[in-house]
């Protein structure tokens, strides 16, 4: 693999990829921001780690960094800090795949299981006064009320993929050609 | 062949992952169901007794977390009440489509709680657990 191109190692040209990344997914997000848990930040995250790799969690960095910005730190950024790093790093693991289908169910699931993933951290912040069976029950009790949203959010994500994944991949596909042929 | 072979294959596993992704909201949806944070019943229980012009009586039984009366009267299924605002809260004027004219016969809406006059009008008077209150007709006649 061309280090260059595929692995962590950044040039210039790199860092204003990453910066035009870190747009689409923050501009995607803000525009949504009124429909709750109906997101694209899934989508991209997902179409980058494929098309342009691990370079993409410099760009989940710097998008959890503008949110901090935005709204201040709370659990969310713990939560943010695990969650789109583990979604990329699963996508780059399936990156040879090419179905719609896959990536439509994989970002279902994620959506499904973005509640149980977040209320992790409660666990602890539970755990700090009441011992571990406290943080689990507290980690629970966060993780049902939300589960509404959950089943939004997986199914929002599912008919987003389908509907983007091939105009997108089109899109994306032309950008690496044009990258690479300069 | 091989193809259409290889294309069964992807549409099973398609299938799989789809039935998969339905199953798990359906997990989910009774998760929720079963563990949510169920509406808790109000902690107070009392009952609101109308006692019309022609003596009919009417109870209400009100299950609330209300401080004050005019709430749980809100809250009492059926029960229907106006009135004007003032200083010193509602002035009921109108319970259940009745409205008492003083002026003409000295009628009013007299309140009661556990037998004993309200000292405090329905945005004031406390309300405890096992509260009876009584709202009458009355007549005010000079002595």
């Amino acid at each position: 693999m061309n280090k260059r191109q595929g692995g962590l190692a950044i040039s210039i040209q790199d860092i204003a990829l990453i910066g035009m990344m870190t747009a689409v997914i923050e501009v995607s997000k803000l525009a949504l921001s009124f429909l709750p848990n109906i997101e694209l930040v899934t989508f991209w995250i997902i179409m980058f780690t494929l098309f342009l790799g691990p370079k993409t969690v410099y760009a989940i960095l710097a998008f959890i960094l503008i949110e901090i910005s935005l709204y201040g730190i709370h659990t969310w950024v713990i939560m943010y800090l695990y969650m789109w790093p583990l979604l990329a790093l699963v996508v780059y693991l399936c990156r040879k795949n090419d179905s719609v289908w896959f990536y439509s169910i994989l970002s279902g699931f994620f959506g499904l299981f973005f509640g149980a993933f977040c209320s992790l951290p409660y666990i602890v912040i539970g755990a700090v006064d009441g011992g571990i069976r406290s943080g689990l029950v507290m980690a629970f009790n966060w993780w049902v009320a939300g589960i509404p949203y959950d089943i939004l959010h997986g199914i929002a994500n599912t008919i987003l993929m389908l509907t983007l994944y091939r105009p997108v991949r089109m899109l994306l596909k032309r950008l690496i050609l044009l990258r690479h042929s300069t | 062949m091989a193809e259409n072979q290889e294309k069964k294959q992807s549409n099973k596993k398609v299938l799989i992952g789809a039935a998969a992704l339905i199953a798990v909201v359906a997990v989910l949806a009774v998760v929720f169901f079963v563990f949510r944070e169920k509406p808790v019943q109000g902690h107070k229980s009392i009952t609101i007794e109308v006692i019309d012009n022609t003596q009919s009586s009417t109870v209400y039984e009100v299950h609330t977390d209300a401080e004050y009366l005019r709430q749980a009267m809100e809250e009492a299924k059926g029960l229907e009440f106006s009135g004007t605002e003032s200083e010193y809260g509602l002035m009921v004027e109108t319970v259940n489509g009745v409205t008492p004219d003083y002026s003409v016969d000295g009628a009013y809406w007299g309140f009661y709680v556990n037998g004993t006059y309200c000292n405090y009008g329905v945005d004031s008077q406390p309300i405890e657990d096992g509260d009876a209150f009584v709202i009458k007709y009355e007549v005010y006649v000079a002595e």
